[in-house]
């Protein structure tokens, strides 16, 4: 799951790797598990740097402590990329927070087949969450009609634009594959990189671009019927796809070049887009937390826009639904009750996420039907709007799918590790679909593939 | 009268025997208190973990629930796996690297730096301080001195020499493996000048003088003197050197993650995504076998050829 790669995390992730089982174990005995009784509820949160942590312990733990006379909540933050390492290795030893958090429903449902995972259906039914969470939300937190999990951190790829740039030349966010086309010539014709792009620092980081190119070209009914097995990800509609970006990244605009591309960091394309070194940027909304910061030093300004549809019967406005994590009970906490109210409190109240996502953007995004209006008036008006366009399309089943989010483990690694062999020219497009569908079967067939919601179609 | 000297000198010798035996028993069980703390942790930590590893490489464990045994397939899949070559290979590529270059630019290093007296201090410390470095920031210093646009590169550019310009050197599937081998060689070659350069100042003086007394020159004395003299100190570089090199796993993982394209892929790096991204905890356990079997085998040759008399 990438929510979290947008940073340079890999640089902390070696050391960490480096000290191992003992920093796991000494972390786990610090944190408690789910042995903690009396009322008290222990959280492994992802939230990163001292002011939304703080932010976090001040607006969001003391009052839910004082909102629930009895119950202590024991808040940990761990690494959001080695947050499923530091899970699994707990669970490994039937310890680990109450409520645990995953990367994504495919990761959840490998917790549920394990039986680590607790029932939700009867706090459901307690603080009415199928009439609150969006409807698609609640489908894909249930396994065989039982309630396990509740999807968080909702997110969707945009594509991100200098607009002084854009003003300054006159130009618009295209809105079809031509204006985009011509959008990138005209900009690579005046020495600005289109597309702001690099995997230098997370090399996962590829899976962006065919997500977005199989959900913009493919479409997601294609994808949805790939998902659900109707038909092989090695159908034309998925290679041309791939052949497309791969078209688009020899020819620069991805990076300024396949070798930068590889090489690009996320700070120094986040810079380029901010100085108008580069003229756009496709990346998922947690983008938004930071890209004003790349903005300060130039004084551009920028702005979002959907990313177009590359094929005429793909939907103009759709938005990849992606999750940054699932929240579930331990079936092993001792104090069900008391998780299950925090995940309520967490999740399921409007006026609070709005508070919470205004405060700190994207960390908070719960599944709750959105409009503008529910926001505070000190949120930026881009970022409200995302929410609120991103709740409502998907709210309208007009959603796409992202890889690490609906594509089981093995077949998002497939996808990181196979399709950076299709831009060095080691294999075709096609090979790289055939190889996918080989994989995606095999797991499908071990049922690994999470729930695949339905979109609401053409 | 004949003395039955077994029998006479027996109450004798055992009234020596007993005290020794006793002081020898209570000798050891004092070495065994001792021995004690580390013995529970080195099976706690180290046994324990390491038995676990051989049960689990025989199933399919994918890291949490249940594991179902799968027998030898692990390994014999290891076998047919083309990406675990390709990653032993560049292993290989490694070791060829780390055995030479570091190893070269060591013995010089220690050979200029045990002919100067002044200032040897200054730069023994300077050869030092990238080792004191953690790898993080070593890689991440590298990162940025290497990057294509913002990096040394680009700067020589702006002074005329375009060379190194747009040169993505962590990028480039040709590049991306020697890249990160200098990284990290950057990071180990003072290391080994210090050892070095230590085993220079034992060798025996004289021997130098006898040399050149028999007309050797500078490159024969060399061969003839400092090498000998150093021998067990270039063995154990060796040694450390191809086991650090099959277990390599910091840099790679830091800088390209074995990427682009598997073209940086070593088995460490190999072997950490089948059991955290793939999550088939019981192949990568297979895999870690696999490596420590080829370092035991560096071992025992070792160990071999100082039982053939070998002086290393």
């Amino acid at each position: 799951m990438h929510a979290k790669i947008s940073r340079r995390q890999f640089l902390e992730k070696g050391g960490r790797a480096a000290l191992g089982v003992g920093f796991a174990g000494s972390l786990l005995a610090g944190c408690g598990g789910g042995g903690s009784g009396g009322g008290q509820v222990t959280y492994w949160s992802n939230l990163e740097g001292s002011g939304p942590q703080a932010y976090f312990k001040k607006s969001i733990e003391k009052p839910f402590e004082k909102a629930n006379k009895g119950t202590d909540l024991k808040v940990t933050f761990q690494p959001p990329d080695e947050m499923d390492r530091l899970v699994r290795t707990a669970l490994q030893g039937s310890e680990g927070p109450d409520i645990i958090m995953t990367p994504g429903p495919a990761y959840a449902q490998e917790y549920i087949d394990a039986n680590l995972f607790a029932e939700l259906d009867e706090y459901s039914k307690e603080y009415g969450w199928d009439d609150m969470l969006l409807g698609w939300a609640i489908d894909l937190g249930r396994y065989e009609d039982k309630l396990y999990a509740i999807p968080y951190q909702l997110q969707t790829m945009l594509l991100y634009y200098n607009k002084t740039v854009f003003e300054d030349k006159g130009m618009l966010p295209p809105k079809d594959r031509d204006e985009l086309e011509a959008m990138a010539e005209e900009l690579q014709g005046q020495g600005i990189t289109p597309f702001a792009a690099g995997i230098g620092d997370d090399p996962a980081a590829i899976e962006w671009y065919p997500t977005v190119f199989w959900n913009h070209y493919s479409g997601p009914d294609a994808l949805y019927q790939a998902l659900t097995g109707e038909i092989p990800f090695s159908d034309p509609v998925f290679v041309d796809a791939i052949e497309l970006f791969n078209n688009y990244v020899q020819k620069g605009w991805f990076g300024g070049s396949q070798e930068k591309f590889f090489s690009n960091g996320f700070d120094a394309l986040h810079a380029d887009l901010g100085d108008g070194k580069a003229g756009t940027n496709v990346e998922g909304s947690w983008f938004l937390s930071n890209i004003e910061d790349f903005f300060k030093e130039s004084g551009d300004t920028w702005d979002w826009a959907p990313l177009p549809p590359l094929r005429s019967g793909v939907p103009a406005e759709l938005y990849e639904l992606g999750i940054g994590s699932t929240l579930s009970v331990n079936a092993s906490a001792e104090d069900t009750e008391g998780a299950a109210a925090f995940i309520d409190y967490l999740v399921a109240d409007k006026k609070r996420a709005a508070e919470w996502m205004a405060a700190v953007p994207s960390a908070f995004n719960a599944p709750l039907p959105f409009t503008e209006s529910d926001f505070p008036s000190s949120m930026d008006e881009r970022v409200a709007r995302q929410l609120s366009a991103l709740s409502q399309a998907t709210n309208e089943g007009n959603f796409g799918y992202t890889a690490w989010t609906f594509w089981p483990a093995k077949s998002d690694l497939y996808i990181q590790e196979e399709m950076q062999k299709v831009l060095t020219g080691d294999i075709t497009a096609a090979e790289f679909c055939e190889g996918l569908d080989e994989e995606f079967t095999k797991e499908r067939k071990e049922g690994a593939v999470p729930k695949i919601i339905k979109p609401a179609g053409p | 009268m004949e003395v039955d000297r077994t029998t006479a000198e027996a109450p004798h010798g055992a009234a020596k025997r007993a005290p020794g035996r006793r002081l020898r028993r209570k000798r050891l069980i004092t070495a065994w208190l001792f021995m004690l703390p580390l013995i529970v942790v080195n099976v706690l930590v180290i046994l324990g973990p390491s038995v676990a590893t051989v049960y689990f490489s025989f199933t399919d464990w994918s890291g949490i629930g249940s594991a179902d045994w799968v027998g030898l397939q692990n390994y014999t899949e290891i076998v047919a796996d083309a990406d675990f070559w390709l990653a032993l290979m560049h292993n290989l590529i490694w070791t060829a690297i780390f055995l030479t270059v570091p190893v070269g630019m060591g013995l010089l290093g220690a050979f200029l730096l045990s002919q100067i007296t002044r200032f040897q201090m200054v730069f023994r410390v300077l050869y030092f301080i990238p080792y004191v470095i953690a790898s993080v920031v070593n890689a991440a210093l590298w990162q940025n001195i290497l990057d294509p646009t913002r990096g040394i590169g680009s700067v020589l550019a702006t002074v005329g020499i375009p060379y190194l310009d747009g040169v993505s050197f962590f990028g480039s599937e040709r590049l991306a493996l020697p890249a990160v081998a200098f990284v990290e060689n950057w990071h180990w070659w003072g290391f080994v000048v210090l050892l070095f350069l230590t085993a220079l100042q034992s060798v025996d003086k004289e021997l130098y003088e006898a040399a050149k007394m028999d007309g050797a020159n500078r490159w024969q004395q060399f061969i003839n003197v400092t090498i000998p003299g150093i021998r067990a100190t270039l063995v154990f570089v060796v040694l450390i050197t191809i086991i650090g090199s099959l277990l390599v796993f910091d840099y790679i993982y830091i800088i390209t993650q074995g990427g682009p394209a598997g073209a940086s892929e070593v088995v460490g790096t190999l072997m950490y995504k089948e059991a955290f991204a793939r999550f088939e905890a019981g192949y990568a356990a297979a895999m870690g076998l696999g490596l420590s079997f080829m370092s035991g085998l560096v071992i025992l040759v070792f160990l071999y050829l100082r039982r053939r008399g070998w002086e290393i």
